[in-house]
């Protein structure tokens, strides 16, 4: 049986565990959920395929400590399945931080899940990220956060200004 | 769907909407894979229409 098919449930509460123990292990130096999920946090629900963890490295080379972070998340159990990482069925892909995401990463908001301590980018990443990446779904997103979530403008408009990004038309 | 029923999801706890996400995906999921063995029953019943055609 191919590993995505055992899904029943977002395994949310294992992926912040996973992701904080990477930490505790040194392994890198932080984290925070991005992408749909993230958005799923100040928004409704929304279908999605994944969840993107966002992390620092510790290690700064080229590999970004990539075999050992890997390494270390099989032997809890995940399974490895091309670009994705597969917890109890469900496809988490593990993406190193830089410029902007970087700056979302440091700037994340803590939260917890089910009791498991986590972080989540702030609303304000959200938007920006989505206007640098601009594919139709990333538009729909930055129409959603807009219209759901409580934007901190001033904050929105200093990310996008030193970022050099503007918000597409809706 | 109304904005307010938007705004009044958007407001549910993260626990209760990652909930609903996992119902989605189990949906989804089962949509296409439905539509899948659709797929493959009309091939087969098309392929099973030419053999017929085959000269003897």
């Amino acid at each position: 049986m191919n590993a995505k098919d055992q899904f029943s449930a977002i395994p949310m509460g294992e992926i912040f565990r996973g992701a904080n123990e990477l930490v505790a292990e040194g392994l890198i130096k932080s984290w925070a959920l991005g992408g749909a999920l993230a958005g799923v946090y100040y928004t409704e629900p929304v279908a999605t395929y994944d969840a993107d963890i966002f992390f620092i490295p510790a290690d700064k080379s080229v590999s970004a400590g990539i075999p050992a972070i890997y390494g270390h998340l099989q032997a809890r159990g995940w399974a490895v399945e091309g670009e994705h990482l597969i917890v109890q069925g469900f496809p988490v892909q593990l993406l190193g931080a830089d410029g902007l995401t970087e700056e979302a990463v440091r700037a994340a908001a803590d939260i917890e899940f089910e009791g498991v301590p986590g972080r989540v980018f702030l609303a304000e990443y959200i938007v920006a990220i989505a206007a640098s990446v601009g594919r139709a779904k990333d538009r729909a997103r930055i129409e959603q956060m807009l219209g759901q979530s409580e934007i901190d403008q001033g904050h929105l408009n200093a990310i996008l200004k030193r970022h050099n990004l503007n918000l597409p038309k809706l | 769907m109304t904005n307010a029923m938007r705004q009044k999801l958007a407001r549910e706890p993260f626990e209760e909407k990652i909930r609903k996400v996992s119902q989605l995906i189990r949906l989804s999921k089962a949509a296409s894979q439905k539509k899948m063995a659709r797929a493959g029953q009309e091939r087969r019943s098309a392929g099973s229409s030419n053999m017929a055609g085959l000269p003897q």
